[in-house]
């Protein structure tokens, strides 16, 4: 039975991008839908559509064949919609129960006093009910990311949610937590929801959907069921044309080391050390792969290695020459390049120009500022380029990065580092978010500049990915190297996670031989 | 890339379209302020303009300002609309606003001082009325213009007890007085020659000289017109001296005027506990007389629409009048002088006795009261919204005005742009003042053209360094830089002030003020409407705009006060040092502050004067908000703040509109205006936000704890 439809919508955003045109979407009680297609197809804009947050230009929405209008995100609630957004709404300061409670709290008789014994115990109710594990008296800010994702799903659940929306929920978590989630989504399906759930990873398509939904160029391509289809073929449909997904990393000689970190300790104000004396080497036409459970000192290693957090102690040269200790400048200057993994905290500025937010690295040197001056020529001529070379889906260069999707914001990103001409690429997360001809594309980038002689250090909370790429991999487990690994066909992913779990370790010899 | 359509950015149209603007709005203000109109043939318009003083830098200014507002429109494009819609709001609120204050504006047709005069060819029946001291000289009979003896007609009621005097002006003068009273069929009704001792006794104080005389608690006999009559005694050797006559009595004098002598009030006068709102005055009137009824307003500044009854001595109305016309003003020309003057022409009068004219103001009807408030309203608003174009010393004053707020704007624009919320600029503003007024008042002798530079140099320092100090404590402590610089204000103040007081002050000045600024101090005048002067401030200030659009469009540093602003750490991320930005930021706007400072010691007071700033440094933030912080943008919206501003003091001047109301409706529209500015940041604030939480981004807070464990 269909439970809502989404009939011929159009959407044009004020600056005139047309992101939805004519679409429709016909979800079924009880089914699985995920909603696929390329950076910018305009995936995004129909959820917020779904969801109140954005207005069509014209269409309809039909629940259960019912017209209905959806003003504001309280609208949706109220007719049994929730939406799950990858960046988190929560309260930091607050308890989960808190949180889950925020808005509809239980009082107790007198209406006056919220009562938070019933909160935690609707909470574990909640909790024990869809199999989402949280700890309902931990403050939200102390909590992994997988939790915090369940956290607002119970949230929608709490408010009555029929319908649950999750966009790219997977991209920020690990394998581990993605298979998790799996299994609270397939629980929340037995008991009569109905998910919707946007991704780029096929593979995650495949295994959790009843039917999936392409969306091409604003346009809705079809609907199949996901067991009449394969990745391949929805990776056609999406793009039109077929995707590689396998790269070919060309054996090369590495080189001499690039970068070189000796001892590198960083305690944080709170006194925990969160990376432990970890001491490598990245050589000239290698790519380096961190594997680890997420939080176990990758993004410290990454954010001292660049010099947005300060080292505690220790050392790190580029090409001989010390880069800790002078900010972000010193680390640009010895020609380093950094795919932040946050890039809505640190990759991009959302109100100012895609051309602007491609230069903060380079503006002051010539040619994009001669004799004092910024040349706006040039930095237009090079937005284009770039625009056009890592297909950024943007009508201009002049317009503010907040206007761009996702996908195309982090394409922003990977654009300019990858252009920098570096010594050595700081990579974390570099596809996060991005559809899979932008995963070809970056990974393709990666391996050959890799070829011409770059050296990368590659974070990814995709094991796959890190052992796609990889000629080395670098496990980390709390703060410390714990084995490092030649990426051969016999390397398995068995193996990384008994290292990963912290099961076992390699001694400082054997991690010598392997530098 | 797929075919998605998008708006033009900016387009050839929208330049001609804002040159155009620029264009009509350099026409309208030059029309306006060399009193051209379209009438006027060539010549007479090139002799408007030429009759102007230095009529070329006027005409220069008025094109700077339509550059302006283009500027403003090719870059805002669509937000132009905008900013004028919010004005435009603006100000119809503001008529709504002074609308209401001036409900009341019938009221002057209703209110205010007149005169009623009974016209008659015979003239006054009466001379002395109740009460009356009239009194004379007795020249004796060999005078050019002998008076031998006096008389006084009134008129009196039967019954009333009278207490007549008549004494010599001077003690013990030898003038010896004799007074008698007659009736009104003329024959004597007392007489007296001298008062006795009891008398003289009694009335003391009146009484001085042995010749004087009384006529003590008389009752009259009868209604009618009695006179009194004094002259020297006839035998006395002594016929000259100067005497006072005194006609008292507990009685209300039965008359209150008489023909050809207008009597008056005031009706409706303003915060009096009873208002007058109708008069009655009785006259004494014989039968046969022809007699013209009139209520007059003599003052041209009174509006008060007249009406007038004529009630004869039984009490029926004899007539009514509520108007007069052309030829009745004609005809009593001197008195009536406006239609609503109100003349009951030629009554002849039936029998002899006290008739009365009533007089007041002719009811205002509704529609009347509409229109009087519509009438005032516009006259206010004409004078608020073209009243500095109106006279060439107003435009001037709005041009000075502006030109500080403008580099006051744009100060508050630089600090903006790196999103610090910095009010440093009045603080700023001080020190330059002090700094250029200091270095003007001291090297009086040094040319103007090395004198002039170096006391402008020497204020932008002084800001720079007045707000590098709170961009250090910001960039390095953490202080916020909000509180810091309204602290650095007070004290740059304070400061400013002791210096003033105990170093510049002249010694015998009477109020808080250094010496004028010797002349090479000065800003040279490029126009001077007797006296007041628009300086090359004016091409200072456009090296400014320049410097500011170059600084924030065009150089690294603007780039990275832009990048600060839009997102710090993306800044810092990037390799930009935001300690020195954020710094270089406060104090390249404390620097042009600091200019506006040395542009209002040097250009404006000419001196160093108490509250130098009048707050404006405030205003300035109204002027960068409502111009979204682009420093082309600024010289328009300054323009239009400052216009707004002198114009309301113009209201307050021109038309009745009373200071308070003005100022309220100023804060309206400022009120509006920061709204709407508010409305766009607080509209780019929410996108900014909702795209965050919807676009596919992890969050920026890093996790601690290792993956939990479902429960079993
Ligand atoms: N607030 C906005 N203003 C203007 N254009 C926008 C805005 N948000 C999105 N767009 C444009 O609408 C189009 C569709 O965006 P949308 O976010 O829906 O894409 P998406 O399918 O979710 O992509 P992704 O996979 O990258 O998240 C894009 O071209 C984007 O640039
Ligand atoms: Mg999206």
């Amino acid at each position: 039975m269909t439970l809502i439809q989404a009939i011929d919508i159009v959407k044009v955003y004020p600056n005139g991008v047309l992101a939805n045109d004519h679409v429709n979407l016909s979800v079924n009680q009880g089914e699985i839908h995920a909603l696929v297609g390329e950076n910018g197809a305009g995936k995004t804009t129909l959820m917020k559509v779904l969801y109140g947050l954005e207005h069509p230009t014209s269409g309809e929405i039909r629940l259960r064949d019912e017209p209905v209008t959806i003003h504001s995100p309280q609208d949706a609630i109220d007719l049994g919609i929730g939406m799950v957004h990858q960046n988190f709404m929560l309260v930091n300061s607050f308890t989960i129960a808190q949180n889950i409670v925020l808005g509809r709290e239980p009082t107790n008789g007198r209406r006056l006093r919220v009562d938070f014994e019933q909160a935690i115990k609707d909470t574990e109710a909640l909790s024990r009910q869809y199999g989402l594990y949280v700890d309902p008296l931990a403050r939200v800010d102390t909590v992994p990311v997988g939790m915090r994702q369940r956290v607002e799903i119970l949230k929608a659940l709490y408010r009555g949610a029929e319908i649950l929306i999750l966009d790219e929920p997977t991209a920020v978590l690990t394998p581990r937590e993605t298979e998790d989630l799996f299994d609270a989504i397939r629980q929340l399906v037995n008991a009569g929801k109905t998910v919707i759930f946007i991704t780029h990873k096929l593979r995650e398509v495949m295994a959790i959907s009843d039917r999936v939904t392409v969306m091409r160029d604003a346009r809705t391509v079809g609907t199949v069921n996901t067991a009449e289809t394969s990745e391949a073929e929805l990776a056609r449909m999406m793009v039109g044309r077929e995707v590689f997904m396998v790269v070919d990393r060309p054996p090369v000689q590495r080189g001499r080391p690039v970068l070189e970190v000796k001892n590198l300790t960083y305690i944080n104000e709170n006194g925990r050390t969160l990376l432990d004396n970890a001491s490598f080497r990245v050589y000239e036409s290698e790519i380096l792969g961190i594997a680890g459970v997420e939080g176990n000192g990758q993004t410290e290693l990454v954010e001292v290695l660049t010099g947005l957090l300060p080292a505690t102690s220790g050392e790190a040269y580029v090409d001989g020459v010390p880069v800790l200790g002078a900010g972000p400048r010193r680390v640009r200057e010895a020609r380093v390049a950094h795919i932040p993994e946050d890039r809505l905290t640190n990759g991009v500025a959302l109100t100012a120009t895609i051309n602007d937010n491609l230069i903060v690295d380079r503006y002051y040197r010539p040619p994009y500022t001669n004799s004092g001056l910024l040349n706006l020529e040039q930095i237009r001529l090079s937005g284009e380029n770039l625009i056009r070379q890592f297909n950024i889906l943007a009508p201009s260069g002049e317009l503010p990065v907040a206007s761009l999707s996702g996908g195309n914001m982090q394409k922003v990103v990977v654009a300019r580092e990858l252009s920098a001409s570096p010594r050595l690429l700081i990579a974390a997360q570099p596809t996060r978010g991005v559809d899979i001809g932008a995963i070809e594309y970056i990974h393709q980038q990666l391996i050959d500049q890799r070829t011409n002689g770059l050296a990368i250090l590659l974070v990814s909370a995709d094991l796959q990915e890190v052992m796609k790429l990889s000629d080395r991999i670098m496990v980390m487990y709390n703060g410390q190297i714990v084995g490092i690994f030649r990426n051969t066909p016999d390397l398995s992913e068995e193996t990384l996670g008994l290292y990963m779990l912290g099961a076992q370790r390699q001694s400082p010899e054997e991690m010598e031989q392997l530098q | 890339m797929n075919p998605r359509r998008s708006l033009a950015t900016r387009s050839g149209g929208l330049l001609v379209l804002s040159v155009l603007i620029g264009l009509l709005l350099l026409l309208a203000i030059s029309m306006r302020v060399f009193g051209i109109t379209a009438s006027m043939s060539l010549d007479e318009m090139r002799g408007a303009i030429q009759a102007a003083p230095d009529y070329g830098a006027i005409l220069l200014v008025n094109a700077l300002i339509g550059v302006s507002m283009m500027l403003m429109i090719y870059e805002l494009r669509w937000d132009a609309l905008r900013v004028i819609l919010t004005v435009a709001v603006a100000l119809v609120f503001g008529y709504l606003m002074t609308a209401f204050f001036n409900l009341d504006a019938a009221n002057r047709l209703s209110s205010g001082e007149f005169r009623v005069n009974v016209v008659s060819d015979v003239g006054p029946l009466v001379d002395i009325y109740y009460g009356d001291r009239p009194s004379g000289e007795f020249t004796g009979p060999d005078a050019d213009e002998p008076l031998t003896e006096a008389s006084y007609r009134f008129a009196g009621s039967a019954g009333d007890v009278l207490t007549i005097m008549a004494f010599a002006e001077e003690e013990d003068s030898p003038l010896d007085l004799q007074l008698t009273l007659l009736g009104p069929d003329g024959e004597a009704v007392a007489e007296n020659l001298d008062a006795s001792d009891e008398q003289r006794q009694e009335y003391r104080r009146q009484l001085e000289s042995p010749g004087d005389a009384i006529l003590e608690n008389i009752e009259l006999p009868a209604d009618g017109v009695y006179t009194i009559v004094v002259r020297p005694e006839p035998q006395s050797e002594v016929q000259v001296g100067e005497f006072n006559v005194r006609l008292d009595t507990d009685a209300p004098s039965p008359i209150d005027f008489t023909y050809n002598q207008p009597i008056g009030a005031v009706f409706n006068a303003p915060n009096v506990d009873n208002p007058l709102t109708e008069a009655s005055y009785r006259f004494l009137g014989r039968a046969d007389d022809r007699v013209s009824v009139l209520a007059y307003v003599f003052r041209s500044n009174i509006e008060v629409d007249l009406q007038v009854e004529l009630i004869g001595p039984d009490g029926s109305v004899l007539g009514q009048a509520n108007d007069s016309t052309e030829e009745q003003r004609a005809t009593f020309r001197g008195l009536l002088q406006r239609e609503t003057d109100a003349a009951l022409e030629g009554v002849r009068l039936p029998e002899d006795g006290i008739y009365t004219v009533r007089a007041r103001p002719e009811p205002v009807g509704f529609g009347t009261k509409l229109s009087e408030t519509v009438k005032a309203t516009n006259k206010a608003y004409n004078a608020f919204l073209f009243g500095p174009l109106s006279r060439l010393n107003r435009w001037v004053t709005w041009i000075k005005d502006a030109i500080t707020l403008i580099m006051l704007g744009l100060a508050i624009a630089i600090v903006f742009r790196a999103e610090q919320f910095s009010l440093g600029a009045e603080g700023q503003l001080y020190f330059g003042a002090l700094v250029s007024g200091v270095i003007g008042l001291s090297f009086g002798e040094i040319p103007k053209p090395v004198l002039v530079p170096l006391a402008l140099l020497s204020a932008a320092t002084a800001g720079f360094l007045w707000g590098l100090l709170p961009g250090a404590l910001k960039a390095y402590l953490g202080a916020n830089e909000l509180v810091s610089t309204l602290m650095l204000n007070t004290i740059a103040m304070r400061f400013y002030e002791m210096v003033l007081t105990f170093e510049l002050q002249p010694p015998n000045a009477g109020y808080t003020a250094s010496d004028w600024i010797p002349d090479n101090g000065l800003l040279a005048p490029i126009i001077d409407v007797s006296g007041d002067q628009v300086t090359i401030a004016v091409f200072i200030l456009i090296l400014i705009v320049l410097f500011a659009w170059v600084l924030i469009r065009r150089t690294p540093i603007g780039y990275e006060i832009r990048m600060i602003g839009a997102n710090i750490k993306f800044a810092n991320y990037g390799g930009v040092n935001t300690k020195r930005t954020i710094m270089l930021a406060m104090a390249i706007s404390g620097a042009v502050a600091g200019l506006a400072g040395a542009h209002l010691a040097l250009g404006i007071h000419r001196k160093l004067i108490l509250n130098i700033s009048l707050g404006m440094a405030f205003e300035g933030v109204v002027v960068a908000l409502l111009a979204r912080n682009n420093p082309l943008v600024v010289p328009f919206t300054g323009l239009l703040y400052s216009y707004l501003r002198v114009g309301a003091q113009f209201m307050e001047r021109d038309a009745n509109v009373s200071s308070e109301v003005v100022r309220i409706i100023q804060a309206v529209v400022i009120l509006l205006i920061t709204a709407e500015a508010l409305v766009t940041f607080v509209q780019r604030r929410r996108r900014v936000r909702r795209d965050r939480l919807s676009s596919d981004i992890q969050p920026s807070e890093r996790l601690m704890a290792a993956p939990p464990q479902p429960p079993a």
